[in-house]
């Protein structure tokens, strides 16, 4: 698997075969505190980089996820639609939200590496 | 309120102890701690939890004649008659019977002077005391001297009777005064949170050795503005900014029940004829609780429907419940809405079927004569 980038909307991505998988970084679910209910995207749809394709909601406040890059929606974790907490205990691994064909490996070469990401957040 | 969050005196504790903080009606507060909202919410409803809540207006108004009769102009109790070391829960009102804030009036003496005790929103401190030092000129404010705590949940009799000497006779809203420390503190059994529980109005210097004897019982835990929103909300407590505002009165938010009825008649009071025409008429928006058929969240804002597309109403408070593992909210629909008919909410642009829920959503746990009421 490659390494993990991620986004400015604190989305993490890993590449395997031109499979994206992609879910929340850890940074995000500790600022989101309990999550309780996510609307996973559905199966099939193809969408652009920065498109709001699902929600996840914490006891606070509901908070979009978007599409980090081009792609088709190929599968969704449904373990989150009994158990969204699973994002909060391991967000950047069993907590993963969904994966996608993708269709253009550049847009995945511009995201932030880890390293970049941390410095982002220090900002 | 452009101007910079303030501090309470007690936030480099609260971040000590794993506090993250936010800004809140011009205050930075704790929203939660490192365990989360849903696990102190269920502390506080199996156990207890404390809550700063030191942002919250607190002013002392001597019990004058003068200064009673032009509150009276505000508040819809009989200022006169209040009963020694009795709290209530009361509004101030425009002209119009809309609500500027709601509060909390206790009649207390302190070093044999008797005040009036008033406990008001952080986020309406402003418009509260331009009436309150317009009635009383010598008001006293007591907020950037003394700490405002809540102790709540089923177990806070037992954690606070360790520290400081409460009767047992004392029921929900009474208020005394106590001493912790050799420091004056004002003791109310009360809270926001449907629960037993106990509020605590003590002096800074004290304030954090307070709080870490109570911590001290291995059942309690810091709780954030979070779960005091989540456990309110399931117990049908209205919040100022959503259930409350100018422009609805305590009638149409449910709250009649807080109003004295001969006030109603005495023109001297703001907004009489509206409120009794109100209740004659009864032609007004109706709060309701309201609960997700299935596992969308009900948020602030959204919109209601009828089953013909017509919009009917508005949520104006919504969560996740920990106590029903659902959606839950208070919103307002128009008088007309027959109940017994669907009502949808509209969730990210698709309607949604919502059921009513009677409030509150949790029972209330109040003490009376040592027993539970509601």
């Amino acid at each position: 698997m490659s390494e993990k980038k991620y986004t400015k909307d604190h989305e993490w991505v890993s590449i395997e075969n031109k499979i994206a998988t992609i879910g929340i970084s850890n940074h995000a679910q500790e600022s989101l505190g309990d999550i309780v209910f996510i609307e996973l995207p559905s199966v099939g749809n193809s969408v652009k980089a920065k498109d709001e394709i699902c929600v996840v909601e914490s006891v606070k406040a509901a908070s979009d996820i978007y599409a980090p890059i081009d792609g088709e929606i190929i599968e969704v974790n449904n373990n989150l639609e009994n158990d969204a907490a699973i994002i909060n205990q391991d967000a950047e691994n069993e907590g993963w939200i969904f994966k996608m064909k993708i269709y253009d490996s550049n847009q995945y070469s511009d995201l932030m590496s880890q390293d970049e990401y941390k410095q982002f957040l220090e900002q | 309120m452009n101007q910079l969050p303030i501090d309470i005196p007690l936030k480099n504790f609260h971040q000590n102890n794993g506090a993250k903080i936010l800004p809140f009606a011009g205050f930075n507060m704790p929203i939660n701690y490192k365990t989360g909202i849903i696990n102190e919410h269920k502390n506080v409803r199996n156990h207890s939890g404390i809550f700063d809540v030191s942002h919250m207006g607190q002013i002392l108004i001597e019990n004058n004649e003068s200064y009673l009769h032009k509150l009276e102009k505000y508040i819809p109790l009989q200022l006169k008659k209040l009963i020694k070391n009795r709290s209530h829960y009361s509004f101030l009102l425009n002209k119009d019977g809309g609500v500027i804030d709601d509060l909390i009036i206790s009649n207390i003496d302190i070093k044999d002077k008797s005040y009036l005790y008033i406990v008001y929103n952080a986020s309406r401190k402003k418009e509260d005391e331009e009436i309150f030092v317009s009635c009383a000129p010598n008001a006293e404010k007591i907020y950037n001297k003394n700490c405002l705590f809540a102790i709540q949940g089923p177990d806070s009799i037992n954690v606070l009777k360790n520290i400081i000497d409460i009767p047992n006779n004392m029921n929900f809203f009474d208020i005394l005064i106590s001493k912790y420390n050799n420091n004056v503190i004002i003791v109310s059994r009360s809270g926001y949170t449907g629960e037993d529980g106990f509020e605590l109005s003590i002096p800074n210097e004290s304030a954090e050795n307070l709080i870490t004897d109570l911590l001290k019982n291995k059942n309690t835990m810091l709780c954030g503005l979070g779960s005091r929103d989540s456990l309110r909300l399931e117990a049908g407590l209205s919040l100022y900014g959503h259930e409350l505002n100018e422009n609805i009165t305590p009638i149409e938010a449910g709250l009649l029940w807080a109003l004295d009825k001969e006030r109603l008649e005495d023109k001297h009071l703001n907004g009489n004829k509206v409120l009794s025409d109100q209740l004659k008429n009864k032609l007004y928006n109706k709060k309701i609780g309201l609960i997700s058929s299935n596992k969308s969240m009900l948020r602030d804002g959204m919109t209601l429907f009828d089953n013909n597309n017509n919009q009917i109403g508005k949520i104006t408070s919504g969560c996740f419940s920990p106590n029903l593992n659902k959606s839950i909210a208070i919103g307002y629909i128009k008088s007309e809405h027959n109940i017994d008919n669907p009502i949808f909410c509209e969730i990210r642009k698709k309607l949604e079927l919502v059921k009513i829920n009677n409030l509150p959503f949790v029972k209330k746990n109040y003490k009376k004569n040592g027993s539970t009421y509601e």
